[in-house]
């Protein structure tokens, strides 16, 4: 619940910018020792006040499911060189090669977020159902089936071309060889913001296109991140990230009246303990931080 | 014949008189090896397939229709999954005995995408498989059964060894080409059929005062009696 006012109307002024800074970051520091993380990870950039604040935003972190943001930004890649349409099918088949040694392997279905794309085992779905899917629901299915299309070069060559070097996309999903070699995918929070941002600009690729993935972006169904720590009203366009000990979140905020800002809040934590509330508590800090506003617990 | 029943049948193609895109996708006439660096070479007749809606009704046998055949993803070329389609002629044997597995396996028979016929150009054709000749099938359920287990394939593979020496069926494994892990696959190796309305008397080119295509004569008569039979149900 918010107490006062829910927009974000008046850039702070200048010279409170700093006192925000301290005030935000003793918060963030009292979060992580409450919820005893292991790692955290923040960076965030303001459009309406072109602010942009990070703690420890270049360090390493698991990526989770936030690799699918750089599979998102790989498809469009293609879709906006005209190499893929949205409307192309897919054949949605659950077999799938390990980068390591070609060895075949399948998903396990029942933890998969999606029975959307399972359901459609042995027919098909076109690329951007399964970008919808990936995406909203987080489907490891999709997501492989995606990667299988473009193959990672074409991912990491998309994050190359834009400069976005805090982001190593290495393997689909649950690739248990490239696992236990060490390949694993990796994001800091500086990497993620980057590209959110140039996503919420325009300028990743075609405004179409960027504003295709915001769409897509928007319909998250995973909510316990970021927009837990915000009011109702507001639009959040993101990605969340979970395994056993990372809980991430990475989006786009849109507030009515204001330019949105985009935040990316990366936690590690002791596997006994288990995912808590510390990237919604977090979230809700840096809206308070930049709104000026003060919730009620 | 009543001209009331002139209703064309199955087109059927010469590909050596396709456009030079098709050509150069379909490959008609081309030796290609196989695994084991046999040559075999491709199909020259294909059924010209106008358009989704006649491809969903445009059955082989009662209980296969094209569509189920033709069905691939974007890892077909672009301008094979634009229609008209083209298929080998030989699918309509590769029906008949689906058709004769379906009976055996006692439930309905669901050939996946791209398990059809893929064409030389299809990104999965690294090497000859009877896929490129439209005789092969890929099944990934039977019934309410996804064939997924060793069990359930290795009990599929043998109905369908089952019912006629010229299947061949791939053993359950994870090696791509060399045996299968989420479907049945059952081809009949590479047959080329030639239909009887059609010329063999031509050049490998395109011949400009030469027939280009044929009707397949005696598609009509099953047709109609399919539709017959799905009025009185």
């Amino acid at each position: 619940m918010v107490a006062k006012a829910q927009r974000l109307p008046v850039p702070p002024p200048q010279d409170s910018v700093a006192a925000s800074e301290v005030s935000l970051y003793r918060n963030l520091l009292k979060i992580k020792d409450e919820h005893a993380l292991r790692d955290l990870g923040i960076s965030f950039y303001d459009a309406e006040t072109t602010v942009q604040w990070s703690y420890n935003a270049d360090a390493w972190f698991h990526a989770a499911s936030t690799m699918k943001l750089a599979v998102l930004l790989g498809v469009f890649r293609e879709v906006d060189r005209g190499e893929l349409a949205l409307d192309a099918p897919v054949h949605v088949r659950n077999r799938f090669t390990s980068i390591v040694n070609q060895e075949a392997f399948m998903l396990d279905l029942g933890r998969d977020a999606d029975p959307d794309v399972y359901g459609h085992l042995g027919k098909t779905l076109s690329v951007k159902e399964l970008a919808y899917w990936m995406i909203t629901k987080s489907s490891n299915l999709a997501t492989n089936l995606l990667v299988d299309v473009i193959g990672i070069p074409t991912i990491q060559l998309a994050l190359d071309e834009l400069e976005i070097h805090g982001i190593k996309v290495l393997r689909g999903v649950e690739d248990q060889r490239a696992f236990a070699a060490g390949l694993n995918n990796e994001v800091t929070a500086h990497g993620l913001l980057k590209m959110l941002r140039l996503i919420a600009e325009g300028t990743a690729y075609s405004q179409e296109a960027c504003d295709e993935m915001l769409d897509i972006l928007l319909d998250q169904q995973y909510r316990s991140g970021i927009p837990a720590g915000l009011p109702k009203a507001a639009r959040v366009a993101h990605k969340t990230g979970n395994i056993s000990t990372v809980h991430h979140d990475a989006g786009i905020v849109y507030l009515e009246g204001r330019k949105p800002y985009v935040l990316v809040i990366l936690t590690q934590f002791p596997a006994e303990q288990g995912r808590g509330t510390a990237v919604a508590e977090v979230s809700r800090d840096i809206f308070n931080t930049l709104a000026g506003v003060v919730y009620e617990s | 014949m009543n001209h009331d029943e002139a209703e064309p049948g199955l087109k059927v193609v010469d590909a050596f008189d396709l456009d030079d895109e098709l050509r150069s996708l379909l490959k008609p006439g081309e030796l290609l090896r196989d695994e084991l660096g046999r040559r075999h070479r491709l199909p020259r007749y294909f059924y010209e397939i106008p358009s989704h809606e006649i491809a969903l009704n445009m059955r082989l046998t009662s209980h296969f229709a094209m569509n189920e055949l033709v069905l691939n993803d974007l890892r077909e070329a672009p301008r094979l999954q634009q229609w008209p389609r083209y298929i080998p002629c030989a699918v309509r044997i590769l029906a008949n005995y689906l058709e004769q597995f379906r009976a055996a396996a006692g439930a309905s028979v669901h050939i996946a995408v791209n398990g059809g016929y893929r064409s030389p150009s299809h990104k999965h054709s690294q090497y000859a498989s009877a896929h490129m000749w439209g005789t092969a099938a890929d099944v990934y359920r039977i019934g309410s059964t996804i064939l997924k287990t060793r069990d359930a394939i290795e009990k599929y593979n043998e109905i369908a060894e089952d019912v006629s020496d010229e299947i061949r069926v791939l053993p359950y494994g994870h090696d791509v080409g060399k045996n299968a892990d989420d479907h049945v696959h059952l081809d009949l190796g590479y047959v080329t059929l030639v239909p009887r309305e059609i010329s063999e008397d031509r050049m490998e080119q395109p011949q400009e005062h030469r027939p280009r295509f044929a009707f397949e004569e005696r598609r009509r008569k099953e047709r109609r009696a399919v539709v017959a039979a799905d009025s009185e149900t």
